[in-house]
């Protein structure tokens, strides 16, 4: 009986109950680690709590709350018979700097709604840095967490404060976040011509690619009783002339969408700071010296 | 390799074609891929894959080189812009159009669809010749639904080669571009919503699937065919991980199902995008006004306070 709701192929091992009671063990948290007691090391149902587990959770409330109260309560849904996606925060004007935003005035939800997710989202990833260590793991998927949220932090954090304003992070919504996506490009000419974009998006392609390539090689010999990783092998050496390891094509996935987050982080830092228009920074090559006479 | 070999899940190497390429050990690909690498299989699909290819890649190359007025700097300082372009709009979907108007890119993408086609043949000839299940190749046609929509399917139901990308490097993203401006901003279209959601949903799948095996590599969670059948000590932290973190998980065989499926998507639901949006009866000419009618749009505390009307295009 597999562990977990997706048990189609029910793998052979041990059960549930008793995998668990093998792995709830106390201590090993980093709490537990630092000042020797962790009195939130305990499971909530199938959930671990530990310290960053009532960081994030308290993050994951008041930013909930704030953000549906402002969009909800105060936002299109008290004027206009929208829906979810409608549902807009602004960040403060850009008059505000790099000041707060007092309450009552544009911004101050936006405020109050950034600092607590940020807040939930670096206690979920110390929450998996707990996890992690109980379980006797390696940091890889923390990690790899920690770069999506440095994604957060550059559009919300660390750009604003280069251009001086918090009015530069993104406008909370789905719809209104996707509008400030397209008005961004354009602002800056046009994201297309961004070199930064242009890779990131490559690397968001090849990653898709490696994902299905991964996840379809896997399917063609799993639970099959007349197929194994021999055939696999034979197979890419047919199609490639080698192929990717085991371990080595999750090496190859883990680099790769990092790498994917890290261009889009530098395609979004560099535009304004550095780069106002991305369709007259390629002047320069056209008048590279090598070219002169063609 | 913890398999054992055994005589009935070795390949069988069955087929007509030639095995050309060297063998060769690589040591410095260790821990990343096979070391050795070994002579490609070419069969009928994959020689003519290769013929059709190259004929595109000539084409495409040799054609620009000629609007470079074949002088090889002026080539190289705008291999970039230079684009060989389809036939003009009043030309709609005719074959007969002058070489320099269209022709040259009506061949080129001719050898292209070929070329793309025949590969995927070539890997469902593999796998079943190798004993597996062609999903590899079932994996492809999700990419090659987006290709098909947007260089064949959709010029002919709109009744124009023009409306296909231009070939060249620049010309994608002004294609990319342009598609979305005219339609009034593809961020409005629900189906380009859903593609980037599969898009960027891959890659965290990517990284949630690689950082996990990696992280329980000291287990042998790596060896993905024996835990599908029987859960290791990797495996069982693995899931135990995503079960404490976020109250599901899922398993050595499942979690490569969601990655089949979430990487397929993206090509799919891109293709339903761009195919509904143009100027027939049936398409979207405007996501923006679609987006109003749909209720989705934040509303202009200005404007006309109108619901959500369905059916909505």
């Amino acid at each position: 009986m597999a562990v977990g709701t997706f048990d189609s192929a029910r793998p052979e091992g041990r059960p549930l109950e008793e995998i668990e009671a093998s792995y709830r063990v106390p201590g090993r948290s980093t709490l537990a680690a630092l000042v020797g007691v962790d009195p939130f090391d305990v499971w909530i149902g199938p959930f671990y709590l530990g310290f960053w587990g009532v960081v994030s959770g308290i993050g994951i409330v008041f930013g909930s709350l704030f953000y549906l109260y402002y969009t909800v309560f105060l936002g299109p849904f008290a004027l206009y018979p929208a829906n979810f996606f409608a549902g807009r925060l602004a960040p403060p004007p850009l008059s505000v700097g790099l000041g707060l935003a007092p309450p009552g005035s544009e911004g101050f939800f936006w405020q109050l709604t950034v600092f607590f997710a940020t807040l939930a989202f670096l206690g979920w990833m110390l929450r998996q840095v707990d996890i992690s260590r109980k379980l006797g793991m390696s940091y890889e998927i923390p990690i790899s967490y920690g770069a999506v949220f440095s994604s957060w932090l550059t559009l919300q954090v660390f750009r604003p404060i280069l251009m001086g304003s918090w009015g530069e992070g993104f406008t909370l919504g789905i719809m209104p976040h996707l509008d400030w996506v397209s008005n961004f490009g354009y602002r800056y000419g046009n994201f297309f011509y961004n070199p930064f974009h242009a890779i990131a998006i490559s690397l968001f392609f090849a990653s898709t690619l490696v994902l299905c390539l991964h996840g379809a090689t896997i399917l063609s010999a799993a639970l099959k009783p007349d197929a194994g990783i021999d055939n696999i092998t034979q197979f890419w050496w047919d199609v490639l002339g080698s192929g990717a390891s085991e371990i080595g094509v999750h090496r190859l996935g883990f680099w790769l969408a990092i790498a994917a987050v890290q261009f889009a982080n530098l395609c979004i830092l560099t535009s304004g700071p550095l780069v106002g228009d991305w369709v007259r920074f390629w002047d320069w090559w056209p008048n590279l010296p090598f070219w002169a006479g063609s | 390799m913890q398999q054992e070999i055994n005589p009935s899940k070795s390949s069988i190497d069955t087929g007509v074609g030639l095995r050309i390429g060297p063998t060769l050990d690589l040591p410095w690909l260790k821990g990343l891929a096979e070391t050795r690498v070994r002579p490609l299989f070419l069969g009928f699909w994959a020689i003519l894959s290769i013929i059709t290819g190259g004929l595109f890649t000539f084409i495409w190359l040799a054609e620009m080189l000629r609007l470079a007025d074949f002088n090889i700097v002026r080539y190289l300082r705008t291999f970039f812009v230079l684009q060989v372009d389809p036939p003009p709009a009043d030309a709609g979907l005719s074959l007969l159009v002058p070489l320099e108007q269209g022709g040259w890119w009506l061949m080129a993408t001719f050898f292209l669809t070929i070329c793309i086609l025949a590969w995927d043949l070539h890997l469902w000839e593999r796998a079943r010749a190798n004993n597996l299940r062609p999903t590899v190749a079932i994996g492809y046609l999700g990419a090659i639904v987006l290709y098909l929509v947007i260089y064949l399917i959709r010029p002919v139901v709109m009744g124009s080669w023009a409306e296909a990308p231009s070939h060249g490097l620049k010309a994608i993203l002004d294609w990319t571009n342009n598609v979305s401006v005219r339609y009034g901003n593809f961020y409005y279209n629900p189906f380009h919503m859903l593609s980037i959601f599969f898009l960027l949903g891959s890659t965290l799948l990517l990284s949630m699937h690689g950082a996990t095996i990696l992280a329980t590599e000291k287990y042998g969670s790596e060896y993905e065919l024996d835990e599908a059948e029987r859960v290791g000590p990797g495996t069982e932290r693995a899931q135990l991980f995503w079960r404490w973190t976020m109250g599901f998980n899922a398993n050595a065989y499942s979690i490569h199902l969601w990655a089949f499926y979430f990487a397929i998507l993206c090509g799919v639901t891109g293709a339903i995008g761009v195919l509904l949006s143009g100027d027939q009866p049936w398409q979207v000419n405007d996501w923006f006004q679609w987006g109003v009618r749909a209720g989705i749009v934040f509303p202009d505390p200005g404007g006309p306070q109108t619901g959500p009307e369905f059916p909505i295009r």
